[in-house]
C-alpha cells in the first residue's frame, strides 16, 4: 500500500462517486470516507470491490482534474501492461513527452496484445494503474499534461 | 458446482441470477455499460466490470470485452440471461472454447432451434404436431398460390430467417396473397438478411401454451407444466399464467410428454421452453423452442416450487437433475404482469425517465421482480421493463383478487407505465371468465 495506490482509490471514488471503500490487501486495510457529503444511503450490499460503485452526487474536483489533465482511458477490457515483455522497458513514463500514434502501453484481452498508442501530443503526467491489473472499459489509464 | 459466475446481462435478469448464486454461496461478477454504473445489479454483484458504452452494441453486446471481463474476473461460468446474447450460438461457442461454462443449452440446441422452419421441420420428425405448411421456402408467387390452395385459407407469410413475431402477414385470399407475398420478402430481406418465406395455415383467435422443459447434460428431461401467454400485444407477451386456464390434466399430460419428446429428439440440455398454438378444438401444433430462461418463468416457480435460475446452474455444473416427472408438483395459481415503462394511453410509446416515487406492493402472494429503486432512472437505451409484478393464490381466483389488490398498491411514477392497462385487464369479464384469445388486446382498445 503506497501513496500511489491510495492515489488510486481516490481516483476511483471520484470517477464513480464512492463515498466510502473499504479494501483490504496484503493484510493492510484501507478504509477512506469522504467527509460532509449529503449522501444518498440507500442500501449495504457488503464490502464493495474496488470495482464496485453506490451512486453520489456532485464530487469535488480533485488537483489533478483541475489542472486540465487529458484523461487516456482504456477503450477495451483487458490487463494491463505498461511494458512489451515481463523485463523490458516500459514504453512510457511519468515525464515522458509523446506523440500522437506513439505506443503507450499494452491491453491484453482473450490472449490477444493490443497496443493502446496516444491520440494526443503531451507529457506523461501520472500513470494510473500498475502493471498486470485488469482494467475495465473507461477506466482512465494515463495523464497527460497537453503541449 | 461454480466458484465465480459473470452475469452477462443487466437489468431485473441480472439481479435474478446474483439472488440464486448468493444463496447457492457462488460469487458474482456483474457486467455493465457506462448508462448502468448505478444500477442495482451492479451494486449486489460481488464484482462490477464496466465494458462499454451504453449502446448495447457497445456493451452487452460485445463480445470480446464480455470474454475479456470473464477472464480478467477469472470466472468459471457465464449465465447470459434472457435476449442480448442468450440465444446467439456464437457466443455460446466462444465461452466454450474459453472454457468458461455457457449457462444455458448447447451452441447445436441454439442453432437449430434459431432456424424456424428447421426446428418445425425436427419436431415434426420427432412425431410432433406442428401448424399445416409449406415444408420448405416458397420461392415464386405461384407455388405461394399452390401452397395456399393446399392449406385452404387464411394462411400466414412467415419469415424463415425471422422470429418474435417479426414479417408476419395474414391472408384471406389470392389477391392478398398476391400481393402481400411480394412485400413480405423485401421486408424480411431488409429485417433479416433474408428473404426466404414460408407459408403456414392461420390459427385463427389461438391461444399460446407454452411448457416448461428442464434437461440434464445425462439425457434426463421433465417438463414444469404450461404458461398461457395469449394476453400479447403485436407479439410481445404481457400477461402469463400458470395453469392455463383451459387446459385439463388430460391435455396438459399429453402436451408437456410432447415437448419433453421433442426436447429429447433435439438432445436439448439445460432450461427451454416449447411454444404451441392450441386451437378452439383442443389441437395443439408445435410454434418454435425457445433455447434460454423467459422472463414470465416466476410463473412456473411460484406453481412448482422451484428456483429455475438454481437448477439451470445445477445442470451446467454437470449435476443430474435428481427431479423425476412424476414428482413435479402443480400447486396453486400464478399470474404474471409485465410492468413496463410505456404509455398505454399514447400506443403504448416508451416513457424512460426518473423514478421519483416507487410503492412496491407487499402482502402475502406477491412476489416482485425490479431492478428499479427509488431515484433510479430508467434509461432509453434498453427494454422498457420495469417490474414484473407476480401474484400467488390457491385458485386461479384468488391470485386475480391478489393481483387487483397489488396494482392498485403500486406505484412506479412520475413516469408512464403500463399498470393501469393491466388494471382494466383485470377487471375486464372475458379475462376473468379466462376466455380471451390473442386478439384480446386489440378488443378491449378498439372497444374504448
Amino acid at each position: 500500500m503506497n501513496k500511489k495506490k491510495i492515489e488510486e482509490m481516490l481516483e476511483l471514488m471520484e470517477k464513480y462517486g464512492l463515498s466510502e471503500i473499504n479494501i483490504e490487501e496484503e493484510g493492510v486495510k484501507v478504509h477512506l470516507r469522504k467527509g460532509g457529503q449529503n449522501v444518498e444511503t440507500l442500501i449495504q450490499p457488503g464490502m464493495p470491490q474496488i470495482m464496485a460503485a453506490a451512486k453520489q452526487e456532485n464530487v469535488p474536483e480533485t488537483k489533478e482534474e483541475a489542472k486540465n489533465f487529458i484523461e487516456i482511458k482504456a477503450p477495451m477490457v483487458g490487463t494491463f501492461y505498461a511494458a512489451p515483455a515481463p523485463d523490458a522497458q516500459p514504453y512510457v513514463s511519468v515525464g515522458q513527452s509523446i506523440n500522437e500514434g506513439d505506443v503507450l502501453c499494452i491491453l491484453e484481452a482473450m490472449k490477444l496484445m493490443n497496443e493502446i498508442k496516444s491520440e494526443v501530443k503531451g507529457k506523461i503526467a501520472d500513470i494510473l494503474v500498475e502493471n498486470g491489473y485488469p482494467v475495465e472499459f473507461g477506466q482512465v489509464l494515463f495523464l497527460v499534461e497537453p503541449k | 458446482m461454480f466458484g465465480k459466475i459473470l452475469i452477462a446481462n443487466r437489468g431485473e435478469v441480472a439481479l435474478r441470477v446474483i439472488r440464486a448464486c448468493k444463496e447457492m454461496g457462488i460469487k458474482t461478477v456483474a457486467i455493465f455499460s457506462q448508462a448502468d454504473a448505478s444500477s442495482l445489479h451492479v451494486r449486489f454483484a460481488d464484482e462490477a466490470i464496466c465494458v462499454g458504452k451504453a449502446p448495447s452494441g457497445n456493451s452487452y453486446l460485445n463480445i470480446p470485452n464480455i470474454i475479456s471481463a470473464a477472464e480478467i474476473a477469472d470466472v468459471e461460468a457465464i449465465h447470459p440471461g434472457y435476449g442480448f446474447l442468450a440465444e446467439d450460438a456464437h457466443f455460446a461457442e466462444i465461452c466454450e472454447s474459453c472454457q468458461i461454462k455457457f449457462i444455458g443449452p448447447t451452441p447445436e440446441n441454439i442453432r437449430m432451434m434459431g432456424d424456424k422452419m428447421l426446428a418445425k421441420e425436427t419436431m415434426r420428425k420427432s412425431g410432433l404436431p406442428v401448424i399445416p405448411g409449406s415444408k420448405t421456402v416458397v420461392r415464386t408467387k405461384e407455388d405461394a398460390l399452390k401452397t395456399a390452395k393446399t392449406l385452404k385459407y387464411p394462411v400466414i407469410l412467415k419469415a424463415s430467417a425471422g422470429g418474435g413475431g417479426k414479417g408476419m402477414r395474414v391472408c384471406h385470399n389470392d389477391v392478398r396473397l398476391v400481393s402481400s407475398f411480394l412485400t413480405a420478402q423485401r421486408e424480411a430481406e431488409a429485417a433479416f438478411g433474408n428473404s426466404d418465406i414460408y407459408i403456414e395455415k392461420y390459427i385463427e383467435a389461438p391461444r399460446h401454451i407454452e411448457i416448461q422443459i428442464l434437461a440434464d447434460s445425462y439425457g434426463h428431461v421433465i417438463h414444469l407444466g404450461e404458461r398461457d401467454c395469449t394476453i400479447q400485444r403485436r407479439h410481445q407477451k404481457l400477461i402469463e399464467e400458470s395453469p392455463s386456464p383451459v387446459l385439463n390434466k388430460k391435455l396438459r399430460k399429453k402436451m408437456g410428454d410432447m415437448a419433453v419428446k421433442g426436447a429429447k429428439a433435439a438432445g436439448y440440455v439445460n432450461a427451454g421452453t416449447i411454444e404451441f398454438l392450441l386451437d378452439k378444438n383442443e389441437n395443439f401444433y408445435f410454434m418454435e423452442m425457445n433455447t434460454r430462461i423467459q422472463v414470465e418463468h416466476p410463473v412456473t416457480e411460484m406453481v412448482t416450487g422451484l428456483d429455475l435460475i438454481k437448477e439451470q446452474i445445477k445442470i451446467a455444473a454437470a449435476d443430474r437433475l435428481r427431479i423425476k416427472q412424476e414428482e413435479v408438483r402443480f400447486e396453486g395459481s400464478a399470474i404474471e404482469c409485465r410492468i413496463n415503462a410505456e404509455d398505454p394511453d399514447y400506443n403504448f410509446r416508451p416513457s424512460p425517465g426518473l423514478v421519483s416515487h416507487l410503492n412496491l406492493p407487499g402482502g402475502l402472494g406477491v412476489r416482485v421482480d425490479t431492478h428499479v429503486y427509488q431515484g433510479y432512472e430508467i434509461s432509453p437505451y434498453y427494454d422498457s421493463m420495469v417490474a414484473k409484478l407476480i401474484a400467488y393464490g390457491k385458485t386461479r381466483k384468488e391470485a386475480i383478487a391478489v393481483m387487483q389488490r397489488a396494482l392498485e398498491e403500486m406505484i412506479v411514477g412520475p413516469i408512464k407505465t403500463t399498470i393501469p392497462f393491466h388494471r382494466q385487464v383485470f377487471s375486464n369479464p372475458a379475462f376473468l371468465r379466462g376466455k380471451y384469445s390473442t386478439d384480446f388486446v386489440e378488443k378491449i382498445f378498439f372497444a374504448k
